[in-house]
């Protein structure tokens, strides 16, 4: 008893002396899920870099950095979510924070975060509400950063960007003069504002709506939605799905031979698993994604190819939680304090070159969206393998591959 | 579009049937209402995953031994866990509920988040009445078949379904009538969750395996076993049918709405009980004391 | 004067030394209180005053679906629905309309028991299992409802930015531990009145209770609108403490969730469901504070709650109870069991036959 109680002591003081070297970066994720794996592993990497470089110099002082592991189970449970965010603050003196995915459980950590005016920077959740807070009440979510994604809005512009080459491309290998286009969104709030946006725009960049279907996020068949879509004709399948439904489409397309090509948003295609996730019956799905080893930026292809070697597999947006801590070492040092006041007035107008995007911040603290710098790249699943098409300015792009009639 | 509405709601009640009929089986005999059913079909489609992709057993073996194994584990846990508190009948209840999450928070553990799937027993398709059917999907709906027959040879044919059938009908007069009532709902445990078992094996091919796939299914299914009539395998059996039924003509007539095919068939499962209490093909209610 | 200043608090003492501390259960509680009310002064840490703060709008949650569940035999495996209906309803009325959260925390339970009295009626001729089934069904449909108009509900977001109650951590645990205190008294002083036993005849046997000229239709249905309406409020606090209402309040897991902290604690008790939240509420926190095993925070509970089952199938607080105190075998009232004559009667206390336990509910 008398020993553990000397140990416990010696751990305190070691922690209280070790607190003055350190700065503590809480990571919050659902940790059992990819998303959460990516948010530790991205921020691993940070951290060993930036420690075994001599850390960060704050005025002066080196600093050493500390993440704190925090699981937010957002999946299961909001409540448990602001749980997390307090016992970072309040008992582990987290400085920073890093990640959240889910939007309405990051809605609800967000309000405790800036109870204690704390940095959070958002690593998962791309819904436009998170930003409008900090434009509508600016003292109060200025301590608000989302450093990825895009908000839902100006993934939108990504989409029909892509979509204008794909459907270019389909005039010309099929000789017909309005492609057919199926949109296939799971039933959710932030896929309200890309259906109207497909709704208005498609007509205009002279391809024909065939009809909306709308699972739920969670449903695992899509068989009927399919036949359905295979009946319409449809050429494109423009995919708007962030849950398991995904690799539902994805495999089923390909169970059923259909002829045509899904582009989208599917956030399960976007992980190394998916493939197998679809018993390799994906092929040619296509999706909007962040990393592939391709020069969006001098650091990606090093970046990827680390995150490779360490995990065996390679990293999804979330992993972002790395570009986090280097923009918040940038700053720190820019500052020399790790005051948050001074931090967000520094932030708002640093530009950061990151692994995987080149960043700057709107008046909402969300990304400023550009083509080759914030809006990402579309990849698509040729033979297992996930293959970069787009932006073509970006060096190391394929082609992509339409089913064969 | 009727031929495509035809079949797909006669395959996806097909899945339902295996499910349902199971589940209303052990509350039939035993009265458990086990909330942990499905998980037991999230545990088959795992342990068939695991063999599959980690073994060289070929997909029969797998199969037979993913439910062979899973057959095996419910009745230790039956055992173990169920009859100790079968005396209580709100006990058993949430003990079904810890065994689910206790499956569920494994599976977590083990496999991490991930969504899984499994190779396609048998590739292709086949275009029947204008509707291209994967292989996979006519597999299941024979599965399906035969599992039925055999639940029903098993139960109107065998001394053992003797036994079942009057264990159902009056547990005590069961039991003064010499039948060992424990063992009885053993077996019946047996049976029930092997059906969830094969269905967790011929269905996870078609789906994505993950540790949340019993809550969706779970749900399905209750609302199948209460239309139908609690207990009652016909009922079952047809509620099967209609749910599927309901669902595809959901999403054909309403593909905008293809979101709303849970809630619709369980508004359908609310009509029916407001319209017969005790489902279709349920007993009347004699009062229980 | 004198006298005159000292006459209640002698009263006050010996109340409490004649009612309370006669009996270990009634000395738990009254220290309970005492603990819940003092702790924000004797250590007001924020971290464990959330924790307690969401432990305290849960306890009202699970007290709510004890008078149902418990007491009536209406086992109730949709109780989310009242929860999620409490929050969005205080939620759309202090986000659209701008009122006082003071305000539409009353609006939230009201439209809560208005929905138990439409659930009520659904369910008037359903019966056992077939209700527990049914009822599962109702919060899945308001949720396929919420994702059919997301102008409305928010969707998958649902609805956030909402306004609190009060500002610091203090006061919004003050405000939870008293709502709670209230609500869960109020609720325990209803199961206890003759209200109370009419629900317990109607559980044990409806037909004879509707032989003997009570109303059993009515009944249930006032229970389910009661039952409702806090657990409607508790949701409301909750929407207000986190400031975002979202559909995770009408999920599964939560009507699976409230079940489990309804048996485990004990059913029929009120307290039992209480203690029970009190017990394995803050204990699934704290196992998610560890680093290396915070992600098995669930296996563990559930683990913890099959154990506890295994030995105490009636609950757990039941259990606990007769370990420390006996019922006189002639009238009735509880004796802390280190006594060998009853405290009011006189009679001998005999050791209670082994076996001879009643049984909750019927077979």
């Amino acid at each position: 008893m008398l020993r553990m109680l000397i140990v416990g002591l010696a751990a305190c003081a070691t922690a209280l002396g070790a607190q003055a070297q350190t700065i503590k970066i809480a990571i919050l994720g659902p940790m059992s899920f990819v998303q959460g794996e990516n948010h530790w592993a991205g921020a691993e990497m940070a951290r060993d870099e930036i420690n075994q470089a001599g850390g960060v110099s704050v005025g002066g002082k080196r600093m050493q950095i500390e993440l704190i592991r925090a699981d937010t189970n957002e999946m299961t449970s909001v409540p448990d979510a602001t749980n997390a965010v307090e016992r970072v603050i309040t008992r582990d003196k987290a400085d920073f924070l890093i990640g959240g995915f889910r939007s309405e459980a990051v809605l609800a950590m967000q309000e405790v975060a800036m109870d204690y005016k704390k940095i959070f920077l958002g690593a998962g959740a791309a819904h436009s509400k998170l930003g409008a807070n900090v434009e509508a009440n600016y003292e109060r979510y200025k301590y608000w950063f989302r450093y990825t994604p895009t908000k839902d809005v100006d993934l939108a512009r990504t989409l029909f960007a892509v979509m204008g080459s794909i459907g270019q491309q389909i005039r010309t290998e099929l000789k017909t003069d309005t492609p057919k286009v199926a949109l296939l969104a799971e039933k959710a709030v932030w896929t309200e504002g890309l259906i109207a946006a497909a709704q208005k725009n498609l007509p205009a960049m002279k391809m024909e709506v065939v009809g909306l279907w709308q699972p739920s996020a969670t449903a695992t068949d899509v068989t009927a939605e399919l036949s359905a879509i295979d009946r319409a004709g449809a050429q494109i399948v423009f995919t708007m799905l962030s849950g398991p439904v995904g690799i539902s489409v994805g495999r089923q397309m390909g169970e059923r031979n259909m002829k045509a090509v899904a582009w989208g948003i599917n956030v399960e295609g976007q992980k190394d698993e998916f493939w197998k996730a679809a018993a390799g019956k994906a092929q040619f799905v296509s999706t909007l994604d962040t990393y592939a080893e391709v020069e969006m930026t001098p650091k990606t292809i090093p970046f990827v190819q680390a995150f490779k070697k360490r995990y065996n597999k390679a990293p999804t947006y979330n992993a972002a939680t790395y570009d986090a801590i280097m923009f918040l070492k940038a700053n720190i040092e820019q500052v020399g304090s790790l005051d948050a006041d001074k931090l967000v007035a520094a932030m708002e107008k640093a530009e950061h070159v990151g692994t995987g995007s080149i960043v700057t911040f709107d008046k909402r603290h969300d990304l400023v969206w550009a083509v080759g710098k914030t809006a990402g790249i579309a990849v698509q699943w040729q033979d297992g393998q996930k293959v970069p098409f787009w932006p073509p300015s970006v060096k190391g792009m394929k082609p992509f591959k339409l089913p064969a009639r | 579009m009727l031929q495509d509405i035809l079949v797909t709601g006669l395959v996806n009640g097909g899945v339902y049937a295996l499910l349902a009929i199971g589940f209303s089986l052990i509350f039939g005999v035993a009265r458990i209402v086990n909330i942990a059913h499905t998980a037991f079909y999230m545990l088959a489609a795992y342990c068939f995953y695991t063999l599959l992709t980690k073994t060289n057993l070929g997909f029969v073996l797998s199969g037979l031994i993913a439910v062979g194994a899973v057959t095996l584990f419910s009745v230790l846990c039956y055992r173990l866990v169920i009859e100790p508190v079968r005396e209580h009948e709100a006990a058993v209840l949430i003990a079904t509920i810890a065994l689910a999450l206790i499956f569920q928070e494994l599976m977590l553990f083990s496999f991490g988040g991930h969504f899984l799937g499994i190779p396609s027993t048998l590739e292709g398709s086949v275009r029947l009445l204008g509707v291209s059917i994967p292989y996979q999907r006519l597999l299941i709906l024979a599965v399906a078949a035969a599992m039925l027959a055999i639940v029903w040879y098993l139960l109107y044919r065998t001394r053992l379904g003797l036994a079942i059938r009057a264990t159902a009908n009056d547990l005590e007069v069961a039991n003064l009538m010499g039948m060992n009532v424990h063992r009885v709902a053993m077996a019946t445990v047996a049976i029930s969750v092997s059906l969830a078992a094969v269905a967790g094996v011929v269905v996870a091919p078609v789906f994505v395996v993950d540790p949340f796939m019993w809550l969706a299914p779970l749900v399905t299914m209750l609302a199948i076993v209460v239309l139908g009539g609690l207990g009652s395998l016909k009922g079952s059996l047809i509620g099967a049918l209609i749910i599927g039924y309901v669902e595809a003509i959901t999403v054909f007539a309403v593909p905008a709405g293809a979101y709303l095919k849970g809630a619709v068939a369980l508004l359908i499962m609310v009509i029916v009980l407001l319209a017969r209490p005790e489902g279709l093909f349920g007993v009347a209610f004699e009062e229980e004391r | 004067m004198h006298t005159g200043m000292t006459y209640p608090l002698r009263r006050a003492w010996a109340e409490l030394k004649n009612e309370v501390l006669v009996l270990p259960s009634r000395t738990l509680v009254f220290l309970w209180v005492v603990a819940l009310l003092a702790l924000p002064a004797v250590y007001g840490d924020a971290y464990v005053m959330r924790i307690l703060t969401m432990t305290c709008i849960f306890a009202i949650f699970a007290a709510s679906w004890d008078l149902l569940a418990g007491y009536t035999g209406q086992v109730n495996f949709g109780h989310a629905l009242f929860f999620g209906a409490g929050a969005y309803a205080s939620a759309l009325l202090s986000l659209k309309l701008g009122l006082s959260p003071w305000l539409t925390i009353w609006a939230g339970a009201a439209v809560a028991m208005f929905f138990g009295f439409v659930v009520g009626y659904l369910c008037l001729r359903l019966r056992g299992s077939y209700l527990s089934l049914a009822t599962l069904a109702f919060p899945l449909i308001a949720l396929g409802l919420l994702f059919a108009f997301p102008d409305f509900s928010g969707g998958e977001l649902g609805i956030s930015g909402l306004r609190r109650l009060a500002l610091t951590p203090t006061a919004n645990y003050y405000l939870a531990v008293l709502s709670m205190l209230a609500i869960v008294f109020g609720l325990w002083l209803l199961a206890d009145s003759k209200f109370g036993i009419v629900l317990h005849a109607i559980r044990d046997d409806e037909v004879a209770a509707r032989a003997s000229g009570i109303n059993t239709l009515r009944y249930k249905m006032v229970v389910f609108a009661i039952s409702g309406a806090a657990a409607g409020f508790s949701g409301a606090l909750f929407a207000h403490y986190l400031r975002v209402a979202g559909p995770s309040t009408l999920e599964v897991a939560l009507s699976f969730q409230v079940v489990i902290w309804g048996i485990f604690g004990g059913a029929a008790t009120i307290y039992g469901p209480v203690a029970a939240v009190f017990i394995l509420y803050p204990l699934t926190e704290w196992l998610g504070s560890f680093r290396a095993f915070g992600e098995l925070r669930l296996l563990i509970f559930a683990i913890i709650v099959l154990l506890v089952l295994l030995f105490m199938p009636r609950g757990l607080t039941p259990w606990v109870r007769d370990k420390i105190e006996t019922p006189c075998p002639r009238c009735k009232q509880r004796n802390g069991s280190w006594r060998s004559a009853c405290r009011l009667c006189g009679v001998t206390l005999q050791p209670e036959v082994p076996g001879a336990q009643r049984l909750v509910g019927h077979q």
